[in-house]
């Protein structure tokens, strides 16, 4: 066991307990301080694992976009973000089952599919590199590259539908 | 400086992927059709809107169509192995385009409803409100449920003609989204409306998670997204199995989820009575028949040498979906929603076809397809005629009698309803035959048995429509039959056209399917 395997461990330790943690705080906003958190752990993961890029990616999109779309969310409408407010619903019981049994079944499975799998972390360094990736996005996909622009381009319109009354009249 | 010398030499060493921008010309003309209708929502004014908005879109389809025409017989796997181009991918795109034909037909129709149509005046404004209050009488229309309609149509031809699950998956996303929005845009009762798109999104979004997590594992079983990939990785590997089925079930519930089949059809009802029925009679028919396409081909090329595998697994939702659709049907007083459930269970009946396994069942399938897509289509059109003070008038009660009041459109209706039961002359019975005879020639005599059994059902429902409409007496405060404009006339005339050539002269289509059956792999 390496020290690259301890840290591994610890940080893949710190992103399940916050992740637990994101699902049982009391307050949206602190629950998404924790999101922030278990997201930045599994960002030093793809550290460790070489993909340098998928890591930075994750912390500008994830850690950064994201989570602050979900304070501003919080922010603009009516959410309740002051503390004691009650935000668990009855069916609390049932979806930890739902929940805990997925976790499990998917955690057995793929700790079967690749227990004897083992890759060496110095003969792959590099393909987790900008290089590749963007070989790979402007190449082999990129059909579903520029089809994911025309996605956000309904996203936008839909937007525009659903929030803005018509400005002036013509 | 540097990057100024750099990037000739980048450019050097990147070689560019090669498209067949040919092979793809039926998405480009309906991808770029929606783009247009973008800019003239920019910057048309508002009187020219609808109407240009109109024409964009059906220069789309029809040049879509057209370019689909021309690429008949074509055998292609283009953009680096992500799409192909072969007989099942064509002829779902040709019924995708004609079904949209209609339906924006049937979305561009503005005499039924004070000039508006069906579609809301301003999204934006509360339910309720004054504001709404004001604008519902008015003729104002949001008119960028026309680009939105492109780009889900858009999707729907990508679906069936992805041959790599990542490009799947992207294409799904773009068929969902717009019909999302789009569902919450009905002029009247816009609650139940805003309701139905609000939990169509939110089911949706959980069964793309699906279908992302089953695209996952199978990437971890098989080291690739491509479904030929996958299909080679079945023959040799024998290891890790408990992906592959992972994979192969989750990413089923995300195709199940979208043709609306047990257990994954509780949306279905309400989504479908809430959305605008343009919106819903574009669902109904496009995206089933795209999903459709879509599935067969993940089933029939990629894990084509497991069928012994799955199989079973699509009996069982087969007979599901055919038994639980015809049941709750007869149980339901809204015709709107009996018409849901009746388009759960034809999704059973044509998985049927699909659990044949054999070329045989992927004609019947797709010449099925056709045949439930323009009846249903028209179906749902004849809805938006029968109206009252609050609009459609979709309560079971209220239709009776129509046949004395209007036989024109009760008698197009009966047509439509024999098709759906699958009554000879009709072309619901040349579909039910072939996907049913498909099933028992590749040893599937059990389900054929309860498929029969269940049209038998389903024919319970139909008929008794029939038999309200002709033989009660109407009811005094009764609905009236609006007159239908030329656009609706023109959507509703191609369906029961459709239904009643394909009933007496199946052949020619029948061949054409049987040809068009053949994946490239």
């Amino acid at each position: 066991m390496t020290t690259k395997d301890v840290v591994f461990g610890a940080l893949g330790l710190l992103a399940c307990c916050s992740g637990v943690l994101v699902v049982t705080a009391r307050n949206v906003i602190h629950a998404a301080l924790w999101l922030v958190v278990t997201l930045g752990a599994l960002a030093a993961c793809y550290l460790l694992l070489t993909a340098d890029f998928v890591a930075w990616v994750q912390v500008l999109i994830y850690a950064g976009a994201i989570v602050v779309l979900l304070l501003f969310a919080a922010m603009l409408t009516r959410a309740p973000v002051g503390p004691g407010q009650d935000l668990d619903s009855g069916n609390r019981p049932a979806a930890a089952l739902v929940a805990g049994g997925v976790g499990v079944t998917l955690v057995t499975l793929l700790v079967q599919a690749f227990r004897s799998a083992y890759v060496d972390l110095d003969r792959v360094a590099g393909t987790g590199a900008g290089r590749p990736i963007g070989d790979a996005l402007f190449r082999s996909y990129v059909l579903p590259f520029e089809i994911a622009s025309v996605l956000l381009l309904a996203a936008l319109v839909g937007a525009i539908v659903l929030t803005r009354p018509e400005i002036g009249r013509r | 400086m540097s990057t100024a010398q750099s990037l000739p030499a980048l450019a050097a060493d990147f070689p560019a992927p090669q498209i067949a921008y040919s092979a793809l010309s039926p998405m480009v003309a309906v991808f770029g059709a929606a783009l247009i209708g973008v800019l003239v929502e920019a910057f048309a004014p508002r009187r020219a809107r609808a109407g240009l908005q109109l024409a964009v879109a059906l220069l789309g389809l029809l040049g879509g169509l057209l370019a689909v025409g021309l690429l008949a017989g074509t055998r292609e796997v283009t953009a680096v192995g992500a799409v192909a181009v072969d007989g099942p991918a064509l002829f779902v795109q040709g019924t995708v385009l004609a079904l949209g034909v209609a339906a924006m037909l049937l979305l561009a129709e503005r005499s039924l409803e004070s000039g508006g149509g069906a579609i809301v005046a301003q999204a934006a404004t509360v339910p309720g409100s004054a504001d709404e209050r004001a604008l519902v009488g008015t003729d104002h229309l949001q008119t960028e449920v026309f680009p939105l309609a492109m780009l889900a149509i858009g999707g729907m031809l990508l679906f069936p003609a992805s041959n790599d699950l990542l490009l799947m998956f992207v294409a799904l996303e773009v068929l969902s989204l717009p019909l999302y929005l789009m569902c919450g845009l009905a002029r009247r009762r816009r609650l139940l409306s805003q309701e139905a798109a609000v939990k169509y999104f939110l089911l949706g979004a959980f069964s793309s998670a699906f279908f992302l997590y089953g695209l996952a594992l199978l990437y971890g079983y098989a080291g690739t997204v491509s479904l030929p990939g996958i299909a080679a990785a079945t023959q040799v590997t024998a290891s890790n199995d408990g992906l592959l089925y992972t994979g192969l079930g989750l990413l089923t519930v995300g195709l199940l989820f979208k043709i609306s089949a047990v257990p994954f059809h509780s949306w279905t009802p309400d989504v479908y009575q809430g959305a605008p029925t343009p919106v819903t009679a574009l669902m109904a028919t496009g995206t089933k028949v795209a999903a459709f396409g879509a599935l067969l081909r993940v089933y029939y090329v990629a894990f084509g040498a497991i069928r012994w595998d799955w199989r079973p697994l699509l009996w069982v939702i087969a007979i599901a979906t055919m038994a639980v659709g015809a049941l709750l049907a007869i149980t339901q007083r809204d015709v709107k929603r009996m018409l849901a459930y009746s388009s759960v269970a034809h999704a059973g009946f044509i998985l049927t076809g699909v659990v044949a396994a054999t070329r045989a069942g992927l004609a019947g399938s797709l010449f099925y397809l056709l045949a439930y897509g323009f009846t249903t289509l028209a179906a749902f059109g004849i809805l938006t005629l029968v109206r009252d003070a609050d609009g459609e008038a979709t309560d079971l009660s209220s239709w009776a009698g129509l046949g004395r009041r209007s036989p024109m459109v009760a008698g197009a209706f009966a047509i439509l309803l024999l098709a759906l039961a699958g009554i000879p002359l009709t072309s619901g019975f040349t579909g039910k035959f072939a996907v049913f005879s498909a099933a028992a020639d590749a040893g599937a005599a059990g389900l054929v048995v309860v498929a029969v059994v269940c049209s038998a059902i389903a024919a319970f429902f139909y008929v008794r429509v029939i038999v309200l409409m002709f033989f009660n007496e109407p009811a005094a405060d009764g609905p009236t039959v609006a007159i239908p404009g030329a656009f609706t006339s023109a959507a509703l005339a191609l369906g029961v056209a459709v239904t009643v050539v394909l009933g007496v002269f199946p052949s020619p289509l029948l061949k054409l399917a049987d040809q068009a059956a053949l994946f490239i792999r």
